[in-house]
């Protein structure tokens, strides 16, 4: 009887603390947070923790008494991405932001989707992301096929190219956009002189450019996966003196390539996702993030918009369970720092690549390529 | 013919940064048969020393030519300090323990100065305020950078000045006769630990002066920036014949100039193989490396 007695007695405690303390809302994100991308895996969790800031400012999300981040370190690798989707089930987390490179979000959303928590990626743009029929999986930015149709668009359009050069560092992505702007370049009217393929971490280009000033392309395709690699690139180019239009991609897209490179940097091109910055959504984003983390990064507004969006959904399904959260995402149109949009069926938000001019030491909008028209 | 010549002087150039730094390798191991592996973070952390004091030393309107040479020897000199200080804590106390933990101790080293940089500097890359060593010149049609000359230049005047020091002076003298045999010289008056310590400085220096050079050049350092380049000087002192200083530069220069031909002609991603194959190569048809044989009188 007396047993009987504490036993109710404990019960009765932990139901009431239960009941006293409201449910936290546990996000997770996973990035690189060391090795080369760094830069970008940073990006990305302050990205994430700005929205957290923000939306606790505006009084937080009923039911939830409070929204925490656990931050995980993927440093690119896949086997350490799974290792960190363990350990963010383990804090139990609902959601994951993350991770960056295709290569870690490809096994990480995997392990993730046995436990039904929904990952929403905010850099990572292989196809096969969100062709794999994942219910748990979203996509905040572009694809890369829908970038190296942008980028062909422009050479055939607008630069009236006549031969291109192209030097990728062997990453599925960088490679991935290399080959199908290779392989789209003929039926566009363009000579491929050469494609040739550097190491990551490789800190001397000069040999490969000797090689790219002697072919002589209208054209210099650079696709790293690397903004700060990609300014060594274009540093060495300028001073061997090849005068070809660079053209460049997303993951070379970063303040860094700017800071490093200064003027050689000048006149290069990059396609990027379209960003309207004089959008209330970003200015929101904006005021948030630059006191506390300077400039923001190519992937922050990506990575804001997609933790927005989940926490948005959370509010509207009044719970973290995958089917209500899912449902929610899929029904809502987003107003975010880096689009409006709304996820589609596969997860993918849709692409609005456009070709981005570095003038002056910014990154000015150049060419539209859904439209051909300058901006 | 412009196409080789272009090439042969961008080998030339990464050829000299790879010796200046296997100089410290090779010296090292010459005096207590120690493969420091953290070497490659005395580049790194020159590097970053570099930019902190050349961009400092600019933004208070010191002119370029001041800016480098100061900063060239202040970051020099920190370098050095801190290989003798890495010295004190990570191998003087193992100097009688079995190779393989002092071995242990530097890769723990490398990683501990590796991810020292990446927390006080952040991971961001540090830009070098290039414009003080911009532009070059055309000759027919190979273009040379001045960025180029100055580390041929710098290059050859630290390995010249190395060598007077190694063969014309008294501590050059003791230090050959410490790496001959510690336990005999201590006996005829060399204080053999200095003498070590010393040999850490000097390396330590020389790939400093190297990460400074490679700033300039590539336009930004990196935290990660040690490890690869301190593999390959690795094996360019390894290639000729560790323990040798002149087989250390000539190794240097040989792996430069392989890695930059193979990207040129043969296949870009397959330079670092290529630089490997000849290493290996090398030992399998002689394991004392290029200048292996007169290891006694020119080893230090």
């Amino acid at each position: 009887m007396k047993r009987i007695l504490i036993l109710a007695l404990v019960l009765a405690v932990s139901l009431a603390s239960a009941a006293a303390s409201a449910e936290t809302l546990k996000l997770g994100s996973m990035s690189p947070l060391t090795g080369p991308y760094a830069a970008d895996g940073n990006d990305i969790a302050n990205g994430v923790r700005t929205a957290i800031e923000v939306v606790k400012a505006e009084g937080g999300i009923p039911g939830f008494d409070d929204i925490t981040l656990s931050a995980q370190d993927t440093a690119c690798d896949p086997r350490q991405a799974v290792a960190a989707a363990n350990k963010l089930i383990n804090d139990g987390v609902s959601a994951v932001i993350g991770a960056y490179c295709s290569s870690a979000t490809l096994p990480a959303s995997e392990t993730l989707d046995e436990e039904d928590i929904i990952m929403l990626t905010p850099g990572s743009t292989n196809e096969n992301v969100t062709e794999r029929g994942l219910q748990n999986m979203f996509r905040t930015c572009g694809r890369d096929d829908d970038q190296s149709k942008a980028a062909i668009a422009f050479m055939k359009d607008y630069l009236k190219a006549k031969s291109i050069y192209l030097v990728d560092d062997k990453t599925a992505y960088s490679q991935g956009l290399a080959d199908n702007v290779e392989k789209a370049s003929p039926a566009a009217g363009v000579q491929v002189l050469g494609h040739d393929h550097v190491n990551q971490g490789d800190k001397d280009f000069s040999a490969v450019l000797t090689k790219v000033k002697a072919a002589n392309p209208d054209v210099f395709y650079v696709s790293l996966q690397n903004s700060a690699t990609g300014a060594l690139l274009v540093i060495q180019a300028k001073r061997m003196g090849i005068d070809a239009v660079y053209l460049a991609q997303d993951a070379v897209y970063h303040p860094q390539l700017i800071s490093i490179a200064k003027k050689d940097a000048e006149g290069m091109f990059l396609t990027f996702g379209y960003v309207d910055t004089d959008s209330p959504s970003y200015q929101k984003f904006i005021k948030a993030y630059e006191p506390k983390y300077g400039q923001p990064g190519a992937y922050s507004t990506y990575a804001y918009d997609s933790a927005m969006a989940y926490m948005a959904a959370v509010k509207k399904a009044g719970s973290t369970e995958l089917p209500a959260v899912r449902g929610a995402l899929l029904s809502m149109e987003f107003k975010g720092a880096s689009k409006t949009f709304r996820y589609k069926e596969n997860g993918d938000s849709g692409s609005n690549y456009i070709i981005r001019k570095v003038e002056g030491g910014k990154f000015v909008d150049y060419w539209n390529a859904q439209t051909g028209e300058k901006f | 013919m412009d196409y080789f010549l272009q090439q042969l002087i961008n080998g030339v150039t990464l050829g000299g940064v790879y010796a200046l730094i296997a100089l410290g390798y090779t010296m090292v191991y010459g005096i207590i048969q120690l493969i420091n592996f953290a070497h490659g973070e005395f580049f790194a952390a020159g590097g970053y020393m570099g930019v902190i004091i050349i961009s400092y030393l600019a933004a208070n309107g010191v002119s370029p030519v001041v800016c480098i040479v100061l900063g060239m020897s202040l970051t020099m000199v920190y370098c050095a300090i801190l290989a003798m200080a890495v010295e004190k804590v990570a191998y003087k106390p193992l100097r009688n323990s079995s190779r393989l933990s002092v071995l242990l101790s530097a890769l723990g080293m490398s990683i501990f100065l590796q991810n020292g940089l990446m927390l006080t500097q952040g991971v961001y890359d540090k830009p070098y305020p290039t414009a003080m060593t911009a532009g070059g010149f055309e000759l027919g049609n190979v273009m040379i950078s001045y960025m180029q000359i100055y580390i041929i230049l710098i290059t050859s005047g630290l390995l010249v000045a190395l060598n007077l020091l190694v063969f014309k002076t008294r501590i050059g003298k003791a230090m050959r006769a410490t790496a001959q045999d510690k336990v005999m010289s201590a006996l005829v008056g060399i204080n053999s630990n200095k003498i070590i310590s010393l040999t850490f400085a000097i390396g330590a220096g020389l790939a400093a002066a190297a990460g400074i050079m490679v700033g300039f050049y590539y336009g930004s350092v990196n935290y990660t920036m040690g490890f690869v380049p301190g593999i390959k000087a690795f094996a360019a002192a390894v290639l000729g014949g560790i323990g040798n200083i002149t087989g250390a530069m000539i190794g240097g220069l040989i792996i430069g100039m392989v890695e930059i031909f193979a990207a040129g002609y043969l296949s870009s991603e397959y330079k670092d193989v290529f630089a490997f194959i000849i290493l290996i190569a090398v030992l399998y048809f002689r394991p004392t490396g290029i200048m292996g044989e007169n290891v006694d009188d020119t080893r230090v």
